[in-house]
């Protein structure tokens, strides 16, 4: 599935300091990002979240008028669209006190224009689904809406543990998923004891999904660690 | 303060002892006394009476005569006598030295006072006599008499009772004559002992500077005072410089960040030459080495001056490692440093009490580490093992290592951040010091060696 269509989104960036500002612009435009807002105060950022909506906010938690924090209870107040921090601060509260809020994800200074480019990408991909509902593996196709793989012209319906499994592998698509995260996933806090049901739970998948389920090539296993969805297209 | 009862019970069983010590000695010395002033059984008055009484003989006259000695007896202690006959009642015998005011008849009555008595204040005895009766008369002032020596039968009786009750009622009056005294000065010392308690507990206190002990609790206030000024003045020096270094590590962050930025975008530049996209690649590596020192030396500060309390909780070690070694395998685009998970598929739960993010930096700098020290790649191997109460993670590489000088310098030398002397040999990185400062403040050691793999290994011991 491509991501062009996420390059469209609307993007408000605030930050006190013009050359950060530019600097962030010019990373974002470089990967194809063409519609982005800029602000330097709370005060220009809601005037700027007014006059054209944006489909993602990234705040600077220091401005020259009040904290990052204020003015991202105020942007949610107006609209409902995902908030990424830049913070100079590493300080654990912050970081809690932001995603406390709805903060959707942070990134302290200094970072990798590449980082950057990742968590936008990372957060617009789990915040907006696109038109295109189907995800493109390798021998067939994922349907989050319907829960349901498409495999040679074939609807498999998925459990609704098979579906919390995978979608928590395609937010981190082509990353790895530790085998903790994803029994929590499905089965919530304290996933103790849950290995060997996840174990049989991918086996399932596989074979929803894979050409060969012995030889997956789109849900793999790292060993000890986790698992890997590769996404075609990406 | 537990020894301020023990003193008092000290000072009033000394007390007790001493007093009954008194008593003691003073009855004993009063019975030898007595003893000593008490006449024996040969010079008692009576006896001398009962004596005279049998050695004065009636003669063939119709006359008395006194045996020799006797005679020289009562001469030699100034004593008379005289026989007052049974019917007559009229004295038939006497001394020479009896006084002239001695009178020549007696009645009953006057015979009865004399037996228990004085004659014209002559102390008399009496003796018996197969004719009368013997009385001797005493020098005056020689004895002195109990002419009516009756008591209640009830005194007598109760004696011990009342002596056993006087003692413990003089014993009882000492002890509260004692205690009221002493109150007053137990008073004074109570706050003072309980401030000397307080200051080296290095809290602040204040005793009242009022009654007997002023001075001392003056003293002790000023010690106080002393005292804190320096806590708050090292507090304050400790606290400037954590925040100073916070404060740099933070103002470093934003322009770090524009030279990250533009660098990396300049090393993938399709207009830039091949050599002018090589130095943009060691801005953007360096940068990231400006970038892992600021957050080192911030949170070394903060570990290093307690600034940073460890949020500790159950948690399962093998998910947090897990999860970090998966965190490196993500961003480990180019495949250079692989990784191996060499933990024992059946171990999935290690707990132990932890703060999580603390412990998920200090395996980060380790595999950090290992990616720094060997640039041209290698393989790092990260393991989980539980132990007896105890969890051991190890994150080792097959890259360059280290010599036997330089492990033992690391695993015993103390880092030049935490140093008090002049150490130029110690410049290290900061990451094993976060490391150490991280798994000591869980109670933990930290390992230092050589990898079976050929490279470098660090195992880490946290107790569960």
């Amino acid at each position: 599935m491509s991501n062009d269509y996420l390059l469209d989104k609307h993007i408000l960036l605030v930050d006190d300091e013009q050359e950060l500002l530019d600097m962030v612009h010019s990373i974002l435009d470089e990967y194809g990002f063409h519609h982005i807002n800029t602000a330097k105060s709370i005060e220009e950022a809601i005037v700027q979240a007014k006059k054209s909506p944006p489909e993602l906010a990234i705040l600077d938690v220091m401005l020259s008028d009040g904290s990052g924090f204020d003015l991202m209870e105020q942007l949610k107040m107006n609209g409902d669209y995902p908030i990424l921090f830049l913070t100079a601060r590493g300080e654990d509260d912050d970081k809690f006190r932001g995603f406390g809020l709805g903060a959707d994800d942070y990134i302290v200074k200094p970072f990798l224009p590449k980082e950057l480019v990742f968590r936008v990408m990372a957060i617009l991909r789990r915040s907006y689904k696109g038109d295109n509902p189907l995800v493109q593996l390798k021998y067939s196709q994922i349907d989050f809406s319907r829960a349901e793989v498409i495999k040679n012209n074939e609807h498999i319906p998925l459990t609704a543990k098979e579906h919390d499994l995978l979608s928590a592998l395609y937010r981190n698509a082509g990353r790895i998923v530790t085998i903790d995260a994803l029994c929590e996933a499905a089965w919530g806090n304290n996933p103790f004891g849950y290995e060997n049901s996840l174990m049989a739970h991918i086996r399932r998948i596989r074979e929803k999904i894979e050409k060969n389920p012995s030889q997956p090539i789109s849900l793999v296993t790292i060993k000890g660690l986790g698992y890997k969805l590769n996404v075609e297209g990406k | 303060m537990k020894s301020v009862p023990k003193l008092i019970r000290r000072f009033v069983g000394i007390l007790l002892l001493s007093s009954i010590l008194i008593v003691i000695i003073n009855v004993i010395a009063f019975v030898a006394l007595m003893a000593s002033k008490i006449p024996d059984e040969n010079t008692s008055p009576y006896s001398i009476a009962k004596e005279t009484g049998t050695a004065l003989k009636a003669t063939d006259s119709g006359n008395y005569m006194l045996s020799e000695d006797i005679s020289a007896r009562l001469a030699e202690n100034d004593i008379w006598a005289i026989l007052i006959e049974d019917d007559s009642r009229k004295v038939v015998w006497k001394t020479e030295n009896v006084p002239a005011t001695i009178p020549n008849d007696y009645t009953l009555s006057d015979i009865a006072n004399l037996s228990v008595g004085y004659l014209d204040s002559y102390p008399t005895y009496t003796g018996k006599h197969e004719n009368g009766i013997v009385v001797l008369g005493f020098p005056q002032k020689s004895f002195w008499k109990h002419i009516q020596p009756s008591w209640d039968y009830s005194l007598i009786a109760d004696l011990p009772k009342t002596v056993l009750t006087v003692l413990f009622i003089n014993v009882a009056l000492i002890l509260a004559i004692y205690v009221i005294a002493n109150i007053k000065l137990l008073k004074s010392i109570k706050p003072i002992t309980k401030g000397i308690q307080d200051l080296s507990a290095g809290a602040c206190v204040h005793v009242s500077e009022k009654g007997l002990l002023s001075e001392i609790s003056a003293n002790i206030n000023c010690t106080s005072d002393i005292l804190q000024k320096q806590q708050e003045q090292l507090r304050k020096k400790e606290t400037a410089r954590a925040n100073w270094i916070a404060g740099v590590s933070h103002d470093i962050r934003t322009p770090l960040s524009m030279v990250m930025g533009y660098a990396e975008q300049l090393e993938n530049s399709p207009n830039l030459s091949g050599t002018e996209r090589q130095k943009a690649f060691v801005i953007v590596k360096q940068s990231k080495r400006m970038k892992n020192l600021i957050s080192n030396l911030n949170l070394a500060s903060k570990l290093e001056y307690d600034m940073q309390p460890l949020v500790k909780k159950q948690e399962n070690a093998v998910a947090i490692v897990r999860q970090v070694v998966v965190d490196f395998m993500n961003m480990d685009i180019d495949d250079r440093f692989p990784m191996k998970w060499n933990t024992d598929e059946k171990l999935t739960v290690c707990n132990i009490s932890v703060d999580k993010n603390l412990l998920k930096r200090a395996i980060s700098n380790l595999i950090q580490n290992s990616i720094s020290h060997n640039e041209n790649g290698c393989t790092i191997y990260v393991s989980v093992v539980a132990d007896n109460n105890k969890c051991i993670i190890c994150v080792e590489d097959n890259g360059i290592g280290a010599s036997d000088e330089q492990i033992k310098k690391l695993n015993h030398a103390p880092h030049y951040m935490v140093c008090d002397t002049n150490t130029t040999e110690q410049r290290h990185g900061l990451g094993l010091l976060i490391v150490k400062q991280i798994v000591n403040g869980h109670g933990g050691t930290v390992t230092i060696d050589h990898s079976k793999y050929g490279g470098f290994k660090v195992a880490l011991m946290i107790p569960q």
